[in-house]
């Protein structure tokens, strides 16, 4: 039988699923307007019934864009998976606004700054090597006054912050262990490689620990911002290119894993359901492509997860899983693997939504949808009050900690730490004082 | 995840979430799995058990108790006959004791049943009525006023109040117009539920009601009280208007119904459940008799959830448990078990579309033994770690008998419970 580590090459490929075609699923019963945590909070978003099954029903064969609401979607997908019938209320929406964005029917202003917001390897490219200026500019408050006036990104947007080192500088520098008996991919995601390293390094040092060798090939953005922000052309170049550079890794038998639920979420499902792209090669990617959380329950099952000597951590966290993690599908896998560290109390969000949704947050004219929809989250953090809070999703932390002030981890940087290597950042300043 | 994983519900409607309930309450492993949610997010929020029976005399039960006896005699079959009587009464009081604890007391037993006005101003048997509730009681003759919100358009005061008129109700009707709710263009139960929450709306509201007043002792509203599992905006209603205050559920999303899926939600998680939404069971995989996996629908790839044993209560036809075709073919959708229906299509429906009788395709569901195991002809399982549970099992008409919670109550509590020992 086939190791849970090792790719499956003989898939079924199964076809793909219509996206449209599914309205005709719905059978009116409002379920998804009471989970939709975007239209609970304003009337510039119908909710998910009136978007996607009702107005969809207009805008087939290429017709002009019967409405502009569907832009106030968030695409967190709460809809779907509330809905009894199996409606694909967000994609139906996603497709919509490319629809938008094709007709050109956006101001210049949100074109430019949506162009801008859904490229974060072009801004970590050209932000990164120049870290404490592009800070500067980034969150100056100089900086904010002009990125609200002239681009329509919000003054007080959860924008990330420059690493002064990349992660695969820090990668370079290290040799592969010696004592590694398997190989696995990692697909890092653009904030691990410019704004958040730590969560990289984190994932590299658990996976060694259980005897991986870690490859960490040439990749691109996985093109989520830009499937979210309608550019669906882009997006498609990204990921090609992305099957391009990691398919042969694939076909001599290596799963990827990620530590951002989008990007792998982008890799499963978004981008080849969305673009309409079900090549051989992108659905073998697909196929074996898991969240990291996921793939370690899956060694746990198979008795191959590192679980002895775990150090304890003796803390009380609020644990957030994001909307595009809860939309793998696959349950709450960061749980499982977080209850196996010793004295570690987890207490779980049933919030919706942070509401920052990739970049819907970062905008001017949603900026305070956004908090609004958080609201819910933020009082629970800070019900919960610990240290610092967990969180699977980069901007989801960015978001959490810009409305909270409380910092926000990455479930692997915890295991990481009770594995005993030196934790970072936030975590580093917690854990510290208590070892 | 393999370590002992006792028991995989896959559903979430009342069956599931009862089975559920009762399994991590006696802290079993249990996980449930749902498409998304349903039932309980249409049903009125009341628990019916058995309202017509016969079904086609058409006249409302007096005492669900025992005229339950009577239908358990008649069909040995029927879900009911698998719980008896007091198996039902047991559930029904241990789901009275959680509301109750949740501070949203459901009231009344097997003795009577009430009388509910319905949102076309029928009377309405049901077994349990939550608190808000209540005061529409049809048996007491105290005058009432039906009061509509013009921003929500899903409920009509004046066809509530006419019709009632007509069997000798006294009742009013008055339709509202709040500014405050004009702001919203788009008004459901949802939204104005939120806003019930404030109290310089609830003043308004108040404000316009109380002069219209007249002779009524009682006010009736559409099902809007607050989405919470809480007696407090219907307290504050009836302490500014001096007169008792009720709800009449309606068109989905059901506020009341919302309530008790949140109580249940709570008092699984609580007792360390787990509920997974979104995740549609889509097969199984078996060995020797024995299922050792059902298979969610997932991202590029099925998930595997393995458990010793498994519920299924994924609904009949109207719940997308069962799917038929023009084929005369019927299919149970994840475990794909033997569906009980005529073999014929002909023979699922009766000549007139009306027929009193109603039609054979509405006792469709699958049939199970006294362990409540799924069967294929005879009391042989077709697995052995397999069982069912509410609307998916044949032989009952729950709509029209009007015992649609009440059935997914009391399999649901029971097989929880069997699978609890």
């Amino acid at each position: 039988m086939r190791n849970v580590w090792e790719a499956d090459t003989t898939l079924e490929l199964e076809a793909a699923k219509p996206v449209e075609l599914t309205l005709d699923h719905c059978i009116k019963c409002n379920i998804c307007v009471t989970v939709c945590p975007v239209s609970a909070v304003t009337d510039l978003f119908p909710g998910p019934k009136y978007e996607a099954p009702q107005a969809g029903r207009f805008r087939q064969n290429k017709q002009p864009t019967p409405d502009y609401s569907v832009d106030y979607c968030s695409g967190c997908r709460a809809c779907n998976l509330a809905c009894p019938t199996g409606v694909k209320i967000a994609e139906i929406n996603a497709r919509a606004r490319n629809d938008i964005v094709e007709e050109d029917k956006q101001s210049g202003r949100n074109k430019l700054r949506n162009n801008l917001v859904a490229r974060p390897e072009l801004l970590g490219k050209f932000g990164q090597p120049v870290a404490p200026l592009a800070n500067f500019l980034l969150h100056g408050g100089i900086g904010r006054f002009f990125a609200d006036k002239l681009l329509g990104i919000a003054p007080k947007a959860p924008l990330p912050v420059f690493s002064r080192e990349k992660f695969s500088g820090w990668l370079k520098k290290r040799s592969a262990p010696a004592n590694a008996t398997r190989k696995i991919v990692y697909f890092r995601g653009c904030s691990t490689e410019y704004f958040e390293p730590r969560v990289g390094k984190a994932a590299v040092q658990v996976l060694e620990a259980n005897g991986f060798e870690v490859l960490v090939p040439e990749q691109n953005c996985c093109g989520l911002p830009l499937l979210s922000n309608g550019e669906f052309d882009a997006a498609r170049g990204y990921h090609e290119s992305n099957i391009k550079k990691l398919i042969d890794y694939v076909k001599q038998g290596y799963v990827i894993v990620g530590t951002s639920t989008s990007c792998t979420l982008t890799l499963k499902e978004e981008a080849p359901e969305l673009l309409d792209y079900f090549t051989e090669d992108a659905r073998l990617l697909a196929a074996n492509t898991f969240d990291l959380n996921e793939f370690l329950t899956m060694l746990l099952d198979a008795g191959e997860l590192k679980t002895d000597g775990l150090r304890p951590i003796p803390l009380r966290l609020a644990y957030h899983q994001p909307c595009q993690f809860k939309a793998h599908r696959i349950g709450r896998p960061s749980v499982e693997i977080m209850d196996l560290i010793p004295e570690l109390e987890i207490v779980e969000s049933e919030a919706t939504c942070c509401g920052v949704a990739g970049t819907y947050g970062y905008k001017s004219e949603k900026y305070q949808v956004a908090m609004d929809v958080g609201r819910p989250l933020f009082e629970f953090i800070h019900e919960v009050n610990g240290p610092v809070n967990v969180c699977d999703s980069e901007t989801c932390r960015w978001q959490i900690t810009a409305a909270t002030g409380q910092a926000s981890v990455h479930p692997i940087e915890l295991l990481s730490a009770a594995y005993g290597y030196p934790p970072e950042g936030e975590l580093a300043k917690v854990l510290l004082p208590l070892s | 995840m393999s370590n002992n994983n006792d028991v995989l519900v896959v559903g979430a409607g009342l069956a599931g979430l009862t089975a559920v309930w009762q399994l991590a309450a006696q802290q079993k492993k249990v996980r449930l799995v749902s498409k998304g949610w349903g039932a309980t997010h249409w049903h009125s929020g009341c628990i019916d058990v058995l309202g017509y029976y016969p079904i086609d005399e058409g006249q409302p039960v007096e005492s669900p108790g025992v005229t339950l006896a009577k239908l358990i005699a008649d069909q040995p079959e029927h879900p009911y006959a698998l719980v008896g009587v007091a198996g039902v009464e047991t559930a029904l009081t241990a789901f009275q004791t959680l509301c109750a604890e949740a501070g949203y007391p459901l009231h009344g037993s097997l003795d009577k049943n009430w009388l509910l006005p319905s949102a076309v101003g029928t009377f309405r048997p049901t077994c349990l009525a939550p608190e808000t509730m209540i005061a529409g009681d049809l048996r007491r003759d105290d005058p009432m006023l039906i009061v509509g919100i013009k921003q929500l358009v899903d409920f009509y005061p004046n066809i509530v109040a006419e019709n009632l008129v007509k069997q000798g109700v006294e009742a009013a009707h008055l339709m509202l117009d709040l500014p405050k709710l004009a702001q919203r263009n788009f008004n459901t139960p949802i939204s104005i539920g939120s806003i019930m929450a404030q109290a310089d709306f609830r003043k308004d509201l108040v404000q316009q009601i109380k002069p219209k007043l007249g002779k009524a002792k009682r006010v009736g509203l559409p099902a809007i009280l607050g989405r919470q599992p809480s007696l407090a905006i219907k307290e504050d209603l009836e302490k500014q208007l001096g007169v008792p205050v009720f709800e009449i559920p309606g068109l989905p999303p059901s506020l009341p119904g919302m309530r008790l899926h949140a109580i249940l939600l709570q008092a699984i998680e609580r007792a360390g459940g787990r509920v997974y939404h979104g995740l549609e069971g889509v097969g199984i995989e078996n060995e020797g008799g024995r299922v050792t996996a059902v298979l969610t629908e997932a991202a590029s790839r099925p998930k595997a959830h393995r458990f010793e044993r498994y519920v299924v209560a994924t609904g009949g036809i109207l719940g997308g448990g069962i799917v038929t075709n023009h084929h005369g073919e019927a299919r149970e959708l994840v475990f794909d078990l033997p569906v009980t229906l005529p073999e014929s299509r002909l023979d699922w429906f009766e000549q007139d579309f009306m027929d009193p009788k109603g039609h054979p395709v509405y006792r469709a569901g699958l049939t199970v033994n006294a362990q409540f195991q799924p069967v294929n002809g005879g009391s042989q399982p077709v697995y052995e770690n397999v069982y069912a549970a509410g609307i998916t099992l044949s032989h009952s008409e729950v709509i029209r008998e009007r015992s649609f919670e009440g059935v997914a109550l009391s399999t649901g509590f029971a097989v929880g419970n069997l699978l609890a020992q």
